[in-house]
């Protein structure tokens, strides 16, 4: 297949993604809509997640914490008399901002600290929340909050909920992108194959993952802070440890490190936990069967996706596209090449992911 | 002063618990430099087999130890599935956490939700500085001494145990010299199972346990495992010990719903000790 030919497939794809992103609002029905503008949602978290397990080669399982976080800044915000567009913008600035703050020292440890660092973040938030109940409404949480205004236009109904969301998917995957193609987004992927190699050219190690991370929680702030406009309530239970490992498992299925990746694990997940839930209710089904199904096919995907198909669903189909072609170099295959990267070396050269005695 | 002992004891047997937690963590890491997510799982296994068999008759002591023999078992599958094959590291985390979430599943669909406990060995409390001490506090302390003397011998005199700190110092070296690699990784896999299975065993009749306890006996676990930068069992001990006896002073001199935030908030100090210290999972 010829790369011209290739492009105008890559265009085509695009230009149709986009009108049937257009179009769907007009035709779904409003429960379809609430799981649609989820979708977008978990697509901007999932994008973030995506950059820093496919560039920084680590895995944060706070993510549901910092999409609570900006949930929680733009509802504490809007209820204390601030303009919700305001709450909004704050949203991802206060989450980047302590993702900053805990990024400094967990990612100067080696090995995956980070992944149990966050998780305790995401534990002291889930802590946390019900005790402030001045501020959070404690365990039963918050309400009646605004909706939102953008100038003269007010966003209330559900179908501007899925413009607005999938506009923000579009930018942040636009950033994704460019990240991607970036230097910084070089700098990160010689990083992820290895530490040392990627400092000696240059590549300011250290501050590329911290950028990373805060981006990534930047991202999870913004799709929390829609969230709570279009819900209009939040409580901790909203925020659950698993909607953290969801995160992981739509990265992992759509493809580490591809920007495409996260669109299609997040619709993955989203539709799949929706039929699961569908099929575990029912009058004479016990009550944790939802919870039980759930559980268990997240963890067979996520397991049997990482000894199948490690490079994920858009990997595996880029590899499919691109048959009897010269290894791939475009950026996006970059989740899947990264992996392979790391499997070849970590039995010669001391990297992030190897932890060979001194780097 | 009475409470000041009562807190201690719980403490300190509490603390041993985690330790056990901790040491499966060194051990898996040490030889796999794996970041084993599922260890908790193990004591999850570990406690409600023990129960089940309880319930069906089976006497204390037999129960147990089978309890344990079921979490080495499950230890060495979650290995294979893990670490099997040629896998980057990455990866396998993900799936230590994919493990995790399924152990969840599978105790759900087979125990339920309910909070589960059993009563330990029967016999008096024990009084000691007038507080009284329940057995199954010094059971744990004695039984988790003797496997921590068991390790530190199994590791320092036997052949076995020096293969397994060989593959933990220098992997290639020890392939060189014959030592098959991946076959230690399991092994330290099924250990660890069996530790874990055993902090299970021993924490259940302490304080009950439901299938979702296993995210916060990993944490705990962890944490400790960090005060010896991943790789030290001894100082493993000393973190476990720490926290659980933190844990009891926070909840009885404080607040009972202080006792996670606290512990978590130990766990983030602990992690910036080290990240100022030397890097966490270099070996010395």
């Amino acid at each position: 297949m010829s790369s011209r030919l290739n492009r105008r497939m890559t265009t085509f794809a695009v230009v149709a993604a986009g009108l049937i992103t257009l179009a769907l609002p007009l035709l779904l029905s409003s429960t379809n809509i609430e799981i649609y503008v989820t979708i977008g949602l978990y697509t901007i978290v999932v994008a973030g997640l995506s950059l820093l397990m496919g560039f920084a080669g680590q895995v944060s399982l706070g993510q549901a914490a910092f999409y609570g976080i900006g949930s929680y800044t733009a509802a504490i915000m809007s209820l204390h008399g601030w303009s919700p567009l305001v709450a909004l913008v704050a949203a991802p600035i206060a989450t980047a901002f302590l993702a900053f703050l805990i990024g400094i020292p967990l990612l100067r440890l080696k090995g995956h600290a980070l992944a149990f660092g966050t998780l305790a973040v995401q534990l002291i938030f889930l802590a946390v929340i019900p005790q402030a109940a001045s501020w959070t409404g404690g365990s039963i949480g918050l309400s009646a909050i605004p909706s939102l205004r953008i100038g003269p236009l007010a966003i209330s109904s559900g179908r501007d909920y899925a413009y607005l969301v999938w506009v923000v998917v579009v930018a942040t995957l636009f950033i994704a992108r460019n990240i991607t193609r970036s230097r910084p987004g070089r700098g990160l992927r010689a990083m992820a194959a290895s530490v040392s190699g990627a400092s000696a050219t240059g590549v300011e190690v250290e501050r590329y993952k911290l950028k990373d991370f805060t981006l990534s929680a930047a991202f999870a702030g913004i799709a929390g802070g829609i969230y709570v406009f279009f819900i209009g309530y939040i409580s901790p239970d909203a925020f659950p440890v698993v909607l953290s490992i969801e995160f992981v498992i739509m990265v992992v299925v759509g493809g580490i490190g591809t920007v495409a990746g996260a669109l299609v694990g997040a619709a993955l997940i989203t539709v799949i936990s929706q039929v699961l839930i569908s099929l575990g209710t029912g009058p004479s089904l016990p009550a944790q069967l939802p919870t039980v199904l759930s559980l268990g096919v997240y963890a067979v995907i996520l397991i049997l996706i990482l000894r199948l198909l490690p490079s994920g669903l858009v990997g595996a189909f880029n590899r499919l596209l691109k048959k009897g072609q010269p290894a791939p170099t475009v950026p996006h295959f970059v989740g899947g090449s990264v992996l392979e990267v790391r499997s070849a070396k970590d039995t010669e050269e001391p990297n992030e992911l190897t932890l060979v005695d001194e780097v | 002063m009475t409470a000041f002992v009562e807190y201690l004891l719980t403490g300190v047997s509490r603390g041993l618990v985690f330790a056990l937690l901790a040491m499966g963590f060194v051990l898996i890491y040490r030889v796999t430099r794996v970041v084993n997510f599922a260890q908790g799982a193990f004591a999850i296994f570990g406690g409600f087999i023990t129960y089940s068999l309880l319930k069906a008759g089976v006497p204390h002591g037999l129960s147990e130890l089978l309890a344990v023999a079921a979490s080495a078992l499950i230890g060495l599958v979650f290995g294979i599935i893990a670490i099997g094959g040629e896998i980057p590291l990455l990866a396998s985390l993900v799936i230590t956490i994919g493990l995790s979430i399924l152990s969840e599943a599978i105790v759900m669909l087979i125990w339920g939700t309910t909070p589960i406990s059993y009563s330990g060995l029967a016999g008096h409390d024990f009084v000691i500085f007038g507080a009284f001490i329940q057995r199954q506090y010094l059971i744990v302390i004695i039984a988790s001494l003797v496997v921590f003397i068991a390790l530190v011998y199994g590791f320092g005199r036997t052949y076995f145990g020096k293969a397994m700190s060989a593959c933990a110092s220098n992997p290639y070296a020890a392939r060189l010299s014959g030592i098959n690699v991946k076959k230690m990784g399991l092994i330290a896999f099924t250990l660890g199972g069996a530790l874990g299975g055993l902090a299970g065993v021993l924490i259940t009749p302490l304080s009950p346990i439901t299938y979702s306890a296993d995210i916060s006996l990993a944490i705990t676990g962890f944490a400790a495992a960090i005060v010896g930068g991943l790789i030290s069992p001894g100082l493993a001990v000393v973190g476990g010990l720490v926290f659980g006896i933190a844990e009891q002073f926070v909840a009885g001199y404080w607040s009972p719903s202080n006792e996670t935030a606290v512990a978590l908030a130990l766990l983030i100090v602990l992690l910036l000790w080290q990240a100022r210290r030397v890097p966490v999972g270099g070996l010395e």
